[in-house]
């Protein structure tokens, strides 16, 4: 590469890292802010960091929130991970003309906006609600269960596969391993970059949720986040440095589960896949 | 492997654990309890301090009573209602909830079997009368009347004074005095007359309420747009604004509120709700004062109206009966509680019995000595009842998108005939 | 595990290679990795979605519904929001999808470059927009892009434009906005996909090309896409069904306006079961409509990507 392309790469890589960063730095300058500065588009950091912080707490049940929404998105990733490996593995590994019909259908559901499936959903946990409530409305388990199996997820883990070496798998099985040995001692050590990409969209999906726990949740102690933040904006007069206090906090547990699932893409990227 | 298991093992724990927890404080079945009401509403600041007032004051004579009241936002409690209403599933659902008037029709039509009739609950004659059509339906009271939406045109009486106005120039005006008004100040002061945000029309709103038109008919659902006096006026004045250029424009909530905290615009024609906005800008005391709204000049029109404004409901379930009592005894018979709801959190009531008393007559510095509470009751008499119908927020987004068309050289007859054949089609 | 170089030619065809299982048994074994995905999809997305098909045939407001046959499809072709709905969204589709993909395609190679320095934080810096919220970068968009906001502030200053432009409330502008916010927030989320999929490219093949003297252009379509080609078919099918149902955006930074030049098919769906009087079976029909469009898209996606020789 010539030298004035590298200049050329280098600008345009920092120009585009800027404009990436620039509004989420503007979001925490103005958690530090007044509500006025903040509607004024402020770009100095202010002095109202302690103030703000302090009127949130005040006005919000944050740490029953925090703690629900992470009950809610840790057992959703995990979930969702191992049920939709396995099942990327499986369409395949084990690929069939039935099994390629099945996945063709599955991808279907995908495709239907949310909003149309609300009210029929609610329905079906209204009625298991019945028999057991502890699955049922106003659970966790009731936000974590529509959600856990995504086809998307599913999509992502055979469309990864079609680059695992398949070998690999012929070579456990001489070794002697069973069929779920192979794919727990042999694909998911392989993958582990596919499970670092898949667990960070999953937590972020489900971290950011809002529509379906909107309407299955109905106890303000079993509040998550984004319903929480949903209320500050709603009073007639809202107090936006809060808002952005609140928002900087909601954003912070994604950016954490981000920042330690990247080290598995940078081990990734240094050619660490033996 | 042993790790993979571990995590596995543990994932299901962890799940175990919180199913656990959670049908361990019940699941919130608060429908099991006749003694137990639950109240959805929003905005911290007024609803929800209203409330606590209210449960405070109920509780202390009946003990047995539990009162939860939960906030949401006011989209989010529509479109939960919709989700619960419509699966015909009652758990979950609130025993009382706050519904806005322009919404209460649509709701009342939708699910007839869910809400509670509250004509025994309250007497319906200590009520504005303009809020009585909205919150009825087929013959009997739901809704028992909340807060009132009167407007009031809220002015900067510097910005008049230099473009050589007083508060007097201002009673009793028309929409087209306004504008003219307007320029004068634009040409003393620079700053514009209004802020508007084009994707919603409360100003035409207020404006066909104060001739007692609306975009249907009175039976509620045919919509009544083309050959709409009022509402081609409104629009016409609409335009007028802009022609003269002395709108600001915002685009939501916060840049509407900034907008005149910074001193941008030197009038806000809206809803009293806003005077707590209006005062968050301490530095503006002594500058504002509060105006009659401008009417059209259409015959009949009176210098009132309304913008927003809710009611409470009750929706049927085992706890209603207990539901309709607090209701009745606190916001539909209790004039000490309105009296406070003024002095604490400047929230106008439309109980009549309780408009005059001490909280009324009290004379607000920051509006430079206007007895405003007094002036806001005074207005809230003179409006026109509507049945607002069913379908005000569909018609809304029609019209907003011809209103564009009729800004951009339309003309409005063909404004209004393709607004009502677009209405027609929409909502048969 | 000594994989490294065979990776771009193992096809498919291998998994017929080990027929010495019996195949009942294997055929077995396969359906039951795929079991638990398979019921639970059924359960919490095909039975509600027979219900809304079902849904779709009836009309009237909230529980008072009854069958109306087909008149909620008739009505579809007559109803002028819808319709200007359908074209924004196709705006959106055409504009943005390619534009985010090529970008994020070019972003993810250039990154992967041995040679860059700062790599890390420039990936970071990136892969932030993804990590933030809907809610929190709605808010944010609207207030940078407000009528004082940051962006016009910095356009006057440096004089790029001789008057403030009108970032929401003017019709083209408030599109051009929806389309900046989404490719702002979903580039890096797609570059994700990317990254993570390079890294299975074996870099010797790169070696290779280069020793024949192949550009850095010819590389990236003769090498790079090809064998990103799964995953691009991928972000390019899951990005076109995240547009055709694009809601949180519109509703937060424009509410669909000014106007209606904004609004989205999901928007105008919520609109009519929770903001108007809801007709929870009209709704249904709309949003058929978009399932049939995007198993369109979806066809010709894997035709056009070519699939099925792999």
């Amino acid at each position: 590469m010539t030298k004035l392309k590298r200049i050329f790469m280098y600008i345009f890589l920092t120009a585009a890292a800027f404009i990436s960063v620039f509004p989420i730095l503007w979001m925490i300058i103005s958690a530090t802010n007044q509500s006025v500065d903040v509607t004024k588009g402020r770009l100095l950091p202010g002095t109202h960091f302690g103030e703000n912080l302090t009127n949130l707490l005040q006005t919000i049940d944050l740490v029953p929130a925090l703690m629900n929404s992470a009950k809610i998105s840790i057992s959703t990733t995990i979930l969702s991970l191992l049920i939709a490996s396995l099942a990327g593995y499986g369409f395949e590994i084990y690929k069939s003309k039935a099994k390629d019909v099945v996945f063709t259908i599955l991808l279907l559901s995908m495709m239907i906006p949310f909003a149309s499936l609300m009210v029929p959903l609610y329905r079906m946990f209204g009625s298991i609600s019945q028999t057991m409530p502890a699955i049922g409305i106003d659970t966790l388990t009731s936000v974590v269960l529509p959600t856990v199996t995504t086809a998307f997820l599913i999509f992502f883990f055979r469309q990864s596969t079609k680059m695992f070496p398949k070998e690999l798998v012929e070579a456990g099985r001489i070794d002697g391993l069973s069929e779920i040995g192979v794919f727990f001692r042999i694909y998911v050590p392989t993958m582990k970059t596919t499970y670092a990409a898949a667990a960070i969209i999953t937590f972020m999906a489900s971290w950011n949720n809002y529509l379906w726990p909107l309407v299955v949740l109905q106890s303000p102690e079993k509040m998550t986040i984004p319903l929480l933040i949903s209320n500050l904006g709603s009073s007639y007069s809202p107090d936006y440095g809060v808002i952005m206090m609140a928002i900087v906090i909601a954003t912070l547990p994604t950016a954490i589960v981000f920042f330690l699932m990247q080290k598995h893409f940078v081990a990734g990227m240094m050619g660490s896949v033996k | 492997m042993k790790k993979m298991m571990m995590l596995l093992m543990a994932s299901v724990l962890f799940l175990a654990a919180c199913s656990g927890s959670d049908s361990a404080d019940g699941g919130g079945g608060s429908e099991q309890d006749s003694n137990k009401v639950t109240i959805w509403a929003w905005d911290p600041n007024f609803n929800i301090a209203a409330l606590n007032m209210a449960k405070e004051m109920y509780e202390k004579e009946n003990p047995d009573v539990e009162i939860e009241i939960v906030e949401n936002a006011q989209a989010d409690i529509v479109q939960k209602l919709n989700t619960g209403l419509s699966s015909g599933t009652s758990k979950g659902l609130p025993s009382i909830v706050l519904i806005e008037d322009y919404r209460a029709q649509s709701f009342l039509q939708a699910y007839p079997d869910a809400f509670h009739d509250m004509s025994d609950s309250f007497n319906v004659d200590d009520f504005a009368e303009y809020k009585i059509a909205p919150t009825s339906f087929d013959g009997k009271q739901y809704g028992l009347p909340f807060d009132s939406g009167v407007t009031g045109l809220y002015v900067r009486t510097d910005y008049l004074e230099e473009a050589g106005y007083t508060l007097e120039d201002l009673q009793g005006i028309d929409w087209n005095e306004y504008i003219e008004i307007g320029k004068k100040v634009k040409e003393a002061t620079g700053k514009d007359m209004i802020t508007l945000d084009p994707n919603d029309l409360g100003l035409i709103r207020l404006m066909i309420q104060t001739a007692g038109a609306w975009y249907m008919e009175e039976d509620g659902v045919t919509p009544a747009l083309a050959g709409n006096e009022a509402l081609k006026q409104a629009f016409e004045a609409y335009k007028g604004m802009m022609d003269a250029d002395i709108v600001k424009p915002n685009s939501d909530w916060s840049q509407f509120v900034a907008n005149f905290n910074s001193g941008d615009v030197a009038s806000v024609p809206t809803g009293n709700w806003i005077t707590p906005s209006v005062k968050a800008e301490a530095s503006q005391s002594g500058k504002w004062a509060v105006a009659p709204i401008p009417k059209l000049s259409v015959e009949g029109a009176v210098n009132a109206s309304n913008l927003g404004g809710s009611s409470w409901y009750v929706l049927n379930g085992d706890s209603s009966e207990a539901a309709a009592d607090f209701l009745g005894k606190t916001f539909g018979s209790n004039a000490d509680l309105y009296q406070q709801l003024v002095t604490e959190i400047g929230a106008i009531g439309t109980y009549k019995p309780a408009s005059g008393g001490e909280a009324y007559e009290k004379a607000d510095e920051f509006f430079g000595g206007q007895k405003i509470i007094s002036d806001f009751a005074g207005w809230t008499e003179e409006i026109q009842g509507l049945n607002y119908g069913m379908h005000t927020y569909a018609i809304e987004d029609i019209m907003i998108v011809e209103m564009q068309n009729y800004l951009n050289g339309k003309s409005i007859d063909d404004v209004l005939n393709d607004a009502q054949a677009q209405a027609e089609a929409q909502l048969k | 595990m000594s994989s490294k170089t065979k990776t771009a030619t193992i096809g498919s065809s291998s998994s017929k290679k080990f027929g010495m299982n019996s195949k009942m048994k294997s055929t077995l074994i396969g359906w039951s990795f795929v079991m638990i995905a398979v019921i639970m999809i059924c359960t919490f997305y095909f039975y509600p979605m027979v219900q809304a098909l079902i849904l779709s045939f009836q009309s009237g407001t909230g529980t008072n519904l009854e069958f109306v046959g087909l008149d909620n499809y008739k009505r579809l072709l007559t109803d002028s929001t819808f319709l200007t709905a359908v074209k924004n969204t196709f705006i959106y589709l055409i504009v943005q999808v390619p534009v985010m993909i090529i970008l994020a395609l070019f972003l993810s190679v250039l990154l992967n470059d041995r040679t860059l320095k700062w790599k890390g934080l420039y990936r970071t810096a990136m892969f932030l927009p993804a990590v933030t919220s809907l809610v929190a970068y709605s808010v944010i968009f609207k207030y940078l892009f407000a009528n004082d906001g940051l962006v016009n502030t910095m356009l006057l200053k440096f004089s790029l434009v001789p008057d403030a432009i009108n970032w929401l409330a003017d019709p083209f502008w408030a599109k051009v906005t929806i389309i900046l916010a989404i490719t702002w927030r979903w580039t890096g989320y797609n570059m994700i996909f990317y990254l993570s999929a390079l890294q299975n490219v074996d870099q010797s093949i790169y070696e290779a090309a280069k020793m024949d003297g192949a550009s850095a252009f010819q590389q990236f379509f003769k090498i790079t896409i090809p064998m990103l080609k799964p995953i691009i078919l991928f972000t390019s099918i899951t990005s076109t069904i995240g547009t055709l149902q694009l809601f949180d955006e519109v509703m937060n930074i424009t509410k669909g306006g000014p106007g209606n030049a904004t609004t989205s098919i999901s928007q105008y769906i919520y609109n009519l079961s929770f903001k108007y009087t809801p007709d929870f079976g009209y709704a249904a029909t709309v949003s058929y409509f978009i399932v049939i469009l995007i198993v369109i898209f979806s066809v010709i996606q894997f035709k056009v990507a070519g699939d099925r020789n792999d």
